[in-house]
C-alpha cells in the first residue's frame, strides 16, 4: 500500500507541478482571480444540522467529539487532506491543503512542506510556517491536553525553514508518518495565538470565536442555541458551494426529530430504526449512508475485578471466552436490535478499515459445541438450578451498560436471554457513564458493552487492543497479536500488510478479549434538495465545502444570499 | 446569602462525591492518558478538600469558576441561562396567576356545581401531567400537524437576517409554547389552592356579616378574593425559584437553553463551578422571591402590616 517514498516523491513533484500549470493556464484563459470559479447558479443555500448537544470549545486541539469536529473542519485546514479511501501508508491520496507541495527527505525521517503563498487567515493575514510550529507546540503541550497528541509520538520536532516551509522531523521511518503529520492537526494562526500563555489559550475569546482559513469562516455562537459558519469568498481554494451552515442544538432526540420532519432543520445525524416509518412518509427527507468508522463490543475484563494480580474467574480460561462467543447468534442479535441499520462485526476495527475481511474467519455460531467447551472446562449445572458451576462458583458475571445508550440496553437484554439457554447467568447492570467509565478505568468490572469510534488506519489498534495499548482496558495480552499488528504497522510492504493484519485478526478471533458484536450502519437524514458527495467515513462533514442545493429545489433560506446578520429581509 | 453559600457548599461536595468527574463525563472513547493530562489541566487530581479550598478562595474573590463543559466563567453560563428562563418563567407564571386565580375564585364561589367539577377534573388531569409530556402534545399539535409554531428554540435559526419587525413576531412567536406549558400547570396548582382558600374565606363571619349587612356581592366577594390570597401568595413564592430550576424538560423539549437545563447538563458534566453557582444564583432568587411575596402578602392583607408594627411597638 505505501509508495516507496523517492519514487512516490518525484511522482508527487511532477503531479503538482503540472496540476498547478494547468490550473495556471486555465485562470489565465478565463482572465480570473487566483480563487477557482464557481458558477452563481452552483452556490448559494442554507444547512441546517440539528445537534444533540454544543461543542464544549472550538480550538481544534482540545475539540472531542463529532459536534466540534464538524465545526472546526469547516473552519479550518490540515496541511493535506487525506483520500476518500482513507489510505494512511505513505502521501497516497493526500490532497494538498494549505500544503501545496511537499517534500520528503532523502532518508524518509524529514518531510518539508511548501505553503500555499495565497493562503489566507479570515483575517487577512498569510498563513506562515511559524503557524505550523506554534500548531505542533500546541497539540504537544500537557496545559492543552489535547485528544490527538497521542498520534504525535514519532513526531520529534517541527521547524520553519523559511517563511512558507515547515519541516517535520520524525523519530523513526514508518509508513504512517505523513498522516501523523497531518491527519491530526488543524492548522493555528500564531499571529493571533502566541502571545497568550498555552494554558489560558483554550479559555481565550478564540476558542469561542476562532479564526481560520476553511472555506468556511466562522460567523456566530448562540450559546446553548446555535453555532453558525458562512462561505469564505475570498479563500485561495474557491469559495464553499453553500452559502452558510447553522448548527443548531436539540437536547431531546424527540424534539430533534420534530425540528426535521417540520422543516426547520436539513440534517440529522442519526435515525433510529423507529423513526425509518416516518421518514419513509416524509418525501422532503432522504436518508445518506454513513459509514462511520466504528465498531461495538462485549468486553471481557481478563483480569479478577477484586485482585487485578489475578486471572479473572471466569474470562481468564480462553476456553470459556470461546464458548460465550459460539453460544451466541450474533446475526440474529443484529436483526432484532437494528434491523437494517447494522452489521456483525468481524473484529478489533470496523470492516471499513480491514483491509481484507475474507482473509480471516468467524468462529461458528454453534450452541452445542459452546456447551462441550464449557463441560470441558469444567463448568457443569451440578445443583440443576439451570446455571453451570464450577468449585461452587456460579458461571456468572455482570454485563455494565450505559444508561444513555437504548440500542445496548436491547442487546445486553438479548444476551442475558441467549446465554441463559447456555447454563450461563449473564446480568445486565445498568450505569451512569460517568460510573460506568470510572469502573472500567480501575478494572471493576465483568465486562461492558462499548465501543470504539476511530481513526483512519488501523494505528488505534495498538492503543486499543495491544498488551502496551493505554486503552486496552480488558487488559488482553497476546504476544502473537501484539507481533502481527506491530509487524503489520511497521510494514512498508502492502501484500505483507496485509498478511499480518489478517493473522492479528485471526487471533483476536479466536481469543476472544471481547465479543465483536455489531456495527452501526448509521444513516444520516438529509433533505432532497441537497447534492452531497459520498460521505467519508472518518467524518460526514469532510467535504461540506463541496455540498450543494439543487437550484430548482430552493427554499426561502436558501435565498438569502451573504448578507450580513441584521440586514432586512 | 449564607443559606445559598451553605447550599452550594453542599452541592459542590455532592457532586464531587457522586462517580466520575469532568473527565470522565467526556464520554467514551477518550484514552486514559488523555483523561489523566486533562485531570491535570484543570486539577481535578487534587483531593475535594484542596479543590474546595480552591474554590472557596475563588469565590471570596467574586471569581464563580470556570465551565469545564462550555470552557468559560460559570458565573456566564448561569447568568445567560437565567436570562433565558426569566423570558419564559415570568411570564408564564404571570398568566398562570391571572386564570389560576380566577378560576380557582370562581371555582370557590360555584363550589360542588356540575362546572366546579368539570373544571375540577380537568384542572387535576392538567396538573398530574408530566410537563415533558404536555410540551411534546403541542409540539405534535402545533408544529406537525397543524404547523403553526416553531418547534423549537429561542428564535429561528435565521433570525439574525429577517427584518425588525419580523424578528420581534418571531421571538413572540418561539414564546407561545413553552411559556402555555408553564402557565397549564402552574394554574392548574394556583387554581386548586386558590379555589380551597376562597371556599375557608366564604365561610368566615365577616362575609357573612357583609352579606347580612346587605353589600354588594360583588363587592363582597371582591374582598374575600383579597382575603384569600394569602396561602396563593405563599405558593407563588415557592413556583417561580422551582420554575427556574425546574422547568428542565420543558426547556429540554423546546431546546431552550434555561437555568433548569444549564443545571442538568452541569450535573451529568460534572461541571462542578456551574452546579455551585446555579445553586448560589437560585439562592439569591429564592431570597427575592420571597422578599416580594412578604410585600405581596401585606398589601393583600394590611392586617399583616399591622401586626409588624404592633410588634414594633410592644419591643420599642
Amino acid at each position: 500500500m505505501c509508495p516507496e517514498p523517492r519514487l512516490h516523491r518525484v511522482l508527487h513533484r511532477r503531479l503538482t507541478t503540472l496540476g498547478c500549470a494547468l490550473a495556471s493556464t486555465l485562470l489565465a484563459a478565463c482572465g480570473g482571480s487566483d480563487a477557482p470559479a464557481s458558477t452563481a447558479s452552483d452556490t448559494g443555500g442554507t444547512l441546517i444540522v440539528v445537534v444533540p448537544a454544543e461543542p464544549a470549545t472550538l480550538f481544534p486541539p482540545q475539540v472531542i467529539g463529532t459536534q466540534g469536529g464538524a465545526v472546526i473542519s469547516a473552519i479550518f485546514d490540515r496541511l493535506a487532506e487525506i483520500g476518500p479511501a482513507l489510505e494512511t501508508y505513505g502521501d497516497a491520496g493526500f490532497q494538498p491543503r494549505l500544503a501545496r507541495t511537499w517534500q520528503w527527505a532523502s532518508d524518509s525521517l524529514s518531510i518539508a512542506f511548501e505553503l500555499d503563498s495565497a493562503a489566507r487567515w479570515h483575517d487577512g493575514a498569510p498563513v506562515r510556517a511559524a503557524d505550523v510550529v506554534y500548531t505542533f507546540r500546541a497539540y504537544t503541550d500537557d496545559s492543552i491536553g489535547a485528544d490527538a497528541k497521542s498520534l504525535l509520538g514519532n513526531i520529534d520536532s517541527v521547524t520553519a525553514r523559511d517563511a512558507r516551509t515547515a519541516v517535520f522531523w520524525f523519530k523513526r521511518r514508518m509508513p504512517q508518518q505523513f498522516y501523523d503529520a497531518t491527519y491530526p492537526m488543524h492548522i493555528l494562526p500564531s499571529h493571533l495565538l502566541d502571545t497568550i500563555p498555552m494554558s489560558q489559550v483554550g479559555r481565550s475569546a478564540f476558542a469561542r470565536a476562532p479564526i481560520g482559513t476553511g472555506r468556511f469562516r466562522f460567523v456566530r455562537w448562540d450559546a446553548g442555541q446555535r453555532i453558525e459558519v458562512m462561505t469564505d469568498t475570498a479563500n485561495a481554494r474557491g469559495r464553499a458551494m453553500l452559502d452558510r451552515v447553522i448548527w443548531t442544538i436539540a437536547p431531546d432526540f424527540g424534539a430533534a426529530t420534530v425540528r426535521l420532519f417540520a422543516g426547520e432543520a436539513d440534517f440529522l445525524e442519526m435515525v433510529r430504526p423507529e423513526n425509518l416509518p416516518q421518514l419513509a412518509q416524509t418525501p422532503s427527507l432522504r436518508m445518506v449512508m454513513n459509514p462511520a468508522l466504528s465498531y461495538n463490543f462485549v468486553a471481557l475484563n481478563q483480569r479478577d475485578p477484586a485482585d487485578t494480580t489475578k486471572p479473572h474467574p471466569v474470562f481468564g480460561d480462553s476456553l470459556v471466552r470461546r464458548a460465550l462467543a459460539m453460544g451466541i447468534d450474533r446475526t440474529r442479535l443484529v436483526r432484532n436490535v437494528l434491523d437494517s441499520l447494522g452489521a456483525v462485526a468481524l473484529g478489533p476495527a470496523p470492516r471499513a478499515l480491514i483491509p481484507d475481511t475474507t482473509a480471516f474467519t468467524q468462529l461458528p455460531y454453534d450452541v452445542a459445541a459452546a456447551r462441550a467447551l464449557l463441560d470441558s472446562a469444567g463448568w457443569r449445572d451440578t445443583d440443576n438450578d439451570g446455571v453451570r458451576d464450577k468449585n461452587g462458583r456460579a458461571l456468572a458475571f455482570d454485563i455494565s451498560v450505559p444508561n444513555s445508550s437504548p440500542t445496548r440496553q436491547r442487546f445486553a437484554v438479548l444476551l442475558q436471554e441467549q446465554y441463559k439457554a447456555l447454563g450461563v447467568k449473564a446480568s445486565p447492570v445498568l450505569l451512569d457513564i460517568n460510573a460506568l467509565i470510572e469502573r472500567n478505568a480501575s478494572l471493576r468490572f465483568d465486562s461492558y458493552l462499548g465501543g470504539w469510534a476511530t481513526y483512519p488506519g488501523l494505528t488505534g489498534v495498538r492503543q486499543t487492543w495491544m498488551s502496551t495499548g493505554e486503552s486496552n482496558e480488558v487488559r488482553y495480552r497476546s504476544r502473537r497479536f501484539d507481533a502481527y499488528a506491530d509487524s503489520a504497522l511497521s510494514s512498508f510492504d502492502a501484500a505483507k500488510s496485509r498478511g499480518y493484519w489478517a493473522n492479528a485478526f485471526q487471533q483476536a478471533v479466536n481469543d476472544v478479549p471481547a465479543l465483536w458484536l455489531y456495527e452501526q450502519r448509521a444513516p444520516v437524514v438529509l433533505h432532497k434538495r441537497f447534492i452531497v458527495p459520498p460521505l467519508r467515513p472518518d467524518g460526514w462533514y469532510a467535504d461540506l465545502a463541496d455540498w450543494k442545493v439543487d437550484p430548482a429545489q430552493r427554499i426561502d433560506r436558501d435565498r438569502i444570499g451573504l448578507g450580513t446578520a441584521g440586514a432586512a429581509r | 446569602m449564607a443559606a445559598a453559600f451553605a447550599a452550594a457548599t453542599f452541592a459542590f461536595v455532592c457532586i464531587q462525591l457522586a462517580p466520575g468527574d469532568p473527565v470522565t463525563a467526556l464520554g467514551e472513547g477518550v484514552p486514559e492518558a488523555v483523561r489523566d493530562r486533562l485531570r491535570a489541566v484543570y486539577g481535578y487530581d487534587s483531593s475535594i478538600g484542596t479543590q474546595y479550598i480552591r474554590w472557596l478562595a475563588a469565590l471570596l474573590r467574586g471569581d464563580f469558576g470556570f465551565s469545564t463543559a462550555q470552557q468559560r466563567p460559570a458565573l456566564d453560563v448561569v447568568l445567560d441561562a437565567l436570562g433565558n428562563s426569566l423570558v419564559i418563567v415570568l411570564p408564564g407564571v404571570a398568566l398562570a396567576m391571572l386564570f389560576g386565580m380566577l378560576l380557582g375564585a370562581w371555582q370557590g364561589i360555584h363550589a360542588k356545581t356540575r362546572g366546579d367539577r368539570i373544571v375540577s377534573t380537568f384542572m387535576a388531569a392538567l396538573y398530574a401531567m408530566p410537563e415533558f409530556s404536555l410540551a411534546l402534545i403541542l409540539l405534535l399539535l402545533f408544529s406537525v400537524i397543524w404547523p403553526v409554531l416553531p418547534a423549537g428554540g429561542m428564535v429561528d435559526d435565521m433570525h439574525a437576517y429577517y427584518a425588525p419587525w419580523k424578528q420581534v413576531s418571531d421571538r413572540v412567536r418561539h414564546l407561545v409554547m413553552p411559556v402555555l406549558v408553564i402557565a397549564l400547570v402552574d394554574a392548574a396548582a394556583l387554581a386548586r389552592y386558590q379555589r380551597q382558600s376562597m371556599r375557608d374565606v366564604l365561610d368566615q363571619p365577616f362575609v357573612r356579616a357583609a352579606y347580612g349587612a346587605g353589600l354588594p356581592s360583588r363587592l363582597v366577594r371582591m374582598q374575600a378574593w383579597r382575603a384569600s390570597l394569602l396561602p396563593v401568595l405563599t405558593l407563588l413564592g415557592i413556583l417561580l425559584p422551582v420554575n427556574l430550576l425546574g422547568v428542565v424538560f420543558v426547556e429540554q423539549a423546546f431546546a431552550w437553553p434555561g437555568l433548569g437545563l444549564a443545571f442538568f447538563n452541569a450535573i451529568n458534566a460534572r461541571d462542578y463551578a456551574v452546579v455551585a453557582a446555579c445553586v448560589i444564583v437560585e439562592g439569591v432568587v429564592i431570597a427575592i422571591a420571597g422578599f416580594a411575596v412578604e410585600l405581596l402578602r401585606e398589601a393583600a392583607d394590611p392586617r399583616l402590616r399591622l401586626h409588624e408594627a404592633d410588634y414594633q411597638r410592644g419591643h420599642g
